[in-house]
């Protein structure tokens, strides 16, 4: 049974996601593999050379991660199987709150980064 | 014209002593009016400098030092040892007053010291001999004036106290002396031995055998003894009123193989009276500033690890006139509770300005910079000038770190991100629904 075997679970997540998933719902997920890889290396960077300007550091990196945030919840809120649980915004809705909040986001990072 | 000049100098040569100097009124104690005429050299070298002497036997009931709340004289000289009780207002206490505010006093002790000086040397960390003993001193003793008990002790003027303000520079007669010695407080970190006997000297009475340990022997037997109190008021005690008298400023002395006409005594008398009675060794402080490098006036706060200027002058008194002062172990300290810097204060030109340059450290607080010098024979200085040091404001941090690129292009790359991501989004189509 190659379901049974953890790499059969992950060869047929692969093939479901691939198929089954809408396509706009894709370009919300490699644009949140682009976001994840920059905090990554951000990380890995702050790691080799240390926290010299602490504050540069933070900021850049919450930048990821808040972006990774807002990413999501636009996902789950455009994503038409949880129509019922978000009945009172609609998707333009959901993508006016992403981009008010990432302007928020980019209006502190940009203070903090100093 | 040159009459006319000379009478100008003249006037000016009177007038400058009023201006510089204060007060000369003496007060002298005796105990015995022969004393005057016995100490005549003395009394009439201190005239001679301008002293005013005021004559009083130290019993009588009206003496005072103050009147009505003013202070009468500036110096004492109490040549009185035989006293049991100053008469009038005079007291230990009233004469600690009188240095408390000021007053310079000199006073001689003997070995038949009554209560009254014995209680003066106790206010003052010094401690007389027992009564009748001398300081004796088999090996360095005047044979021509010693009455054969060698009690007529000679002093090296190398068992003089290192400090030019208070013994000058030119005593090398030796020196005598006829009397008891001193014993100095050693909790007392004021008090000076500024003559002490040879080695070979101890205290004891010379009628008596020696049956106990003499209270002072060899170097530790003190025979003309000073103390600056933290006002910098000044007092000398001696153990021996002889040591001021015309037979011994007058006497030769033979010591080591060679005879010298004249002893030191009187050239050190001059010495210790100028220390005394406050005309050599005087410093003062004044003109304190501090400024940024390359500013001229000081800031209303500096900020850590800027550069800081200060200057102070400091002057010494020289034959009645203020000079600048030449000393070269001035340090100035940078204090927060403790000293963050300490450095040396450098001379900037002859009129005793003095100039320190440093960077502020990397703390901020409030400091103080303070000049603290205490040297044996010179008045205390003591400044301490308050500042505050702030830590930088938000615009003065370095900006565009190189070593934090990755993150301006993180931050930037992100913004890019949603600008594409959120035209992609926007403009897609979906192409199955259309089919």
């Amino acid at each position: 049974m190659s379901t049974s075997t953890s790499l059969g679970v992950v060869q047929k997540f692969l093939s479901e996601y691939l198929n089954q998933t809408p396509k706009k719902l894709k370009i919300v997920d490699s644009y949140l593999i682009y976001i994840l890889l920059t905090g990554i290396l951000q990380f890995a960077y702050c790691c080799l050379v240390g926290t010299f300007p602490f504050n540069s550091f933070l900021s850049g990196f919450i930048s990821t991660v808040a972006s990774f945030v807002l990413a999501v919840c636009l996902r789950i809120q455009v994503n038409p199987e949880n129509k019922l649980l978000f009945s009172g915004i609609s998707p333009e809705r959901a993508f006016a709150d992403f981009i008010f909040a990432h302007l928020l986001l980019h209006l502190v990072v940009m203070n903090f980064i100093g | 014209m040159k009459t006319a000049v000379k009478l100008g100098l003249i006037v000016l040569s009177v007038l400058v002593p009023v201006y510089t100097q204060s007060s000369k009124d003496t007060l002298v104690l005796l105990d015995n009016l022969v004393i005057k005429d016995t100490h005549s050299r003395f009394f009439k070298n201190l005239q001679d400098s301008g002293y005013k002497l005021s004559f009083k036997m130290s019993d009588e009931a009206g003496l005072s030092l103050k009147k009505y709340g003013v202070w009468q004289y500036q110096h004492l000289i109490i040549f009185a040892p035989g006293t049991d009780e100053f008469g009038g207002d005079l007291s230990p206490e009233t004469i600690a007053e009188f240095v408390d505010n000021g007053g310079n006093v000199l006073v001689s002790g003997s070995p038949g010291a009554g209560d009254a000086v014995r209680d003066l040397a106790a206010e003052f960390g010094l401690e007389l001999d027992d009564p009748g003993s001398y300081v004796i001193d088999h090996i360095n003793f005047s044979p021509t004036i010693d009455s054969g008990k060698h009690t007529s002790v000679i002093a090296d003027p190398k068992n003089l106290i290192d400090a030019k303000p208070i013994v000058g520079t030119k005593i090398s007669a030796p020196l005598l002396y006829e009397g008891s010695s001193l014993l100095l407080d050693p909790n007392n970190p004021l008090v000076l031995g500024i003559l002490r006997a040879s080695s070979s000297a101890y205290s004891y009475n010379p009628n008596k055998p020696v049956t106990d340990y003499p209270h002072t022997v060899g170097r530790n037997t003190v025979l003309i003894a000073g103390l600056q109190a933290r006002n910098n008021a000044r007092i000398v005690f001696t153990g021996s009123l002889e040591y001021f008298s015309d037979k011994l400023f007058t006497a030769p002395v033979q010591h080591k193989g060679k005879t010298v006409d004249k002893s030191g005594n009187e050239d050190l008398s001059k010495s210790i009276v100028q220390w005394v009675f406050k005309e050599q060794g005087v410093l003062r402080l004044s003109n304190v500033s501090h400024y940024k490098a390359g500013e001229k006036n000081p800031p209303s706060a500096y900020t850590i690890t800027e550069d800081v200027v200060y200057s102070v002058v400091i002057e010494e008194l020289v034959n009645g006139v203020w000079k600048g002062y030449t000393g070269t172990d001035i340090q100035l300290e940078f204090v927060r509770i403790d000293p963050f810097v300490r450095t040396y204060l450098k001379k900037v030109d002859g009129t005793g300005k003095y100039e320190a340059k440093f960077k502020i450290p990397d703390v901020y607080g409030v400091f103080q910079f303070k000049v603290e010098y205490q040297r044996k024979g010179y008045t205390f200085l003591n400044s301490a000038t308050q500042v505050s040091v702030r830590p930088l404001q938000h615009t003065q941090y370095e900006r565009f770190i190189p070593s934090a690129y990755p993150y301006y292009a993180s931050a930037f790359s992100m913004m890019f991100g949603v600008a594409i991501f959120s035209c992609v989004f926007l403009h897609f189509r979906d192409k199955t629904k259309s089919e």
